[in-house]
């Protein structure tokens, strides 16, 4: 068998990146669904949805420094 | 077009390819001092603080002058801004009592946007925010306040409710107390400044590897001849990278904004 290269961090960025991703799309596509039914309360919504993403984001980040780190 | 490569400038062409920083720690710690006045370290970065201070002081002194009887453009945008940070965040998020944090998230708001337009800015090309020290002292100095505001709010049933929420079962009151102060009181200051951070830090390097790239391997087409074509979608790509990273920069500065505004409304009203 080859040798594998690289670093195993690349892989922990990959896994990281997994979750964040899946919740960023169901945040979006709630908050859509949301200002798409009530267009009114569109501010609202959109201010929730930045928070959300935010919040979401934050386990992907914590991966990418994590890569740097490790 | 020079200006916008002076960012992969560090890389030495002749070599072999590397742009990554040699070492790591360099995000951590500000290293290679111009100069020393009194134990304080005059870096590039310390610098930029400086410009982005002078800038933001300067946007909003002419911008916010009085004495103009019809505001120009420039003061109706400064004017525009100001009341966005204070009524859409300050008191939209606070409550009525915002007011009071208004100059504070009007100013974090300011020179995070500063700092972080650096990036994209030519002849710059590098946002004081990718550095861990500036949005690790931001998200410090949210954090004290939002102790302090809730101590002084609640007094100690602040800390009461949060390490005892009267919400829950009391089988799992324990645990979820056990969450909540975790999460309040060391991962909130945590993901503030790494979420500024390693936004920034990946929009700098996406930024500086696909230019940079791109350009070598344009610049060298002497050598490689008609393979260096590789290098133009490398560089149309950063120069896509170069307009969503400019979208990234002013959404950042406004999360970061949002969140110190969301803390700080937790410490007021803790039964939200």
């Amino acid at each position: 068998m080859e040798e594998i290269k690289g670093a195993i961090a690349l892989v922990g960025y990959g896994l990281a990146a997994i979750g964040p991703g899946i919740g960023i799309g169901i945040v979006v596509g709630n908050a859509i669904q949301a200002m798409a039914r009530q267009p009114e309360a569109a501010g609202m919504a959109r201010t929730t949805m930045f928070l959300g993403i935010a919040f979401t984001e934050a386990l992907a980040l914590i991966g990418f420094v994590l890569f740097f780190i490790a | 077009m020079e200006s916008v490569i002076l960012a992969a400038s560090e890389c030495d062409v002749s070599q072999e390819i590397i742009c990554a920083p040699q070492d790591v720690l360099e995000l951590f710690f500000f290293k290679d001092a111009l100069f020393t006045i009194g134990g304080f370290h005059f870096t590039r970065t310390v610098f930029l603080i400086f410009l982005a201070m002078f800038i933001v002081l300067g946007l909003l002194y002419f911008g916010l002058r009085k004495g103009e009887k019809v505001p120009s453009k420039f003061s109706s945008a400064i004017e525009a801004l100001v009341t966005f940070v204070k009524e859409d965040i300050a008191i939209g998020i606070i409550g009525p009592e915002g007011v009071k944090y208004a100059p504070y998230l009007l100013a974090v708001f300011m020179f995070v946007i500063v700092g972080n337009l650096f990036e994209v800015t030519p002849l710059i090309n590098f946002p004081i925010t990718s550095r861990m020290a500036i949005p690790l002292f931001i998200s410090l100095v949210t954090w004290v306040i939002f102790v302090i505001v809730g101590f002084k709010k609640n007094g100690l049933r602040y800390l009461g409710d949060l390490i005892w929420p009267k919400s829950v079962p009391v089988a799992l009151r324990w645990l979820v107390g056990i969450i909540e102060f975790v999460s309040t009181f060391l991962l909130r200051p945590i993901t503030l400044a790494v979420r500024l951070f390693a936004n920034l830090v990946a929009g700098h390097l996406m930024l500086t590897l696909l230019l940079a790239s791109g350009w070598i391997f344009m610049s060298s087409v002497g050598d490689i001849g008609v393979r260096s074509i590789i290098g133009l979608p490398w560089f149309v790509f950063g120069l896509g990278i170069y307009v969503f990273e400019i979208v990234v920069a002013v959404l950042q500065a406004y999360i970061i904004t949002l969140l110190s505004a969301v803390y700080v409304q937790t410490s007021v009203h803790p039964e939200h």
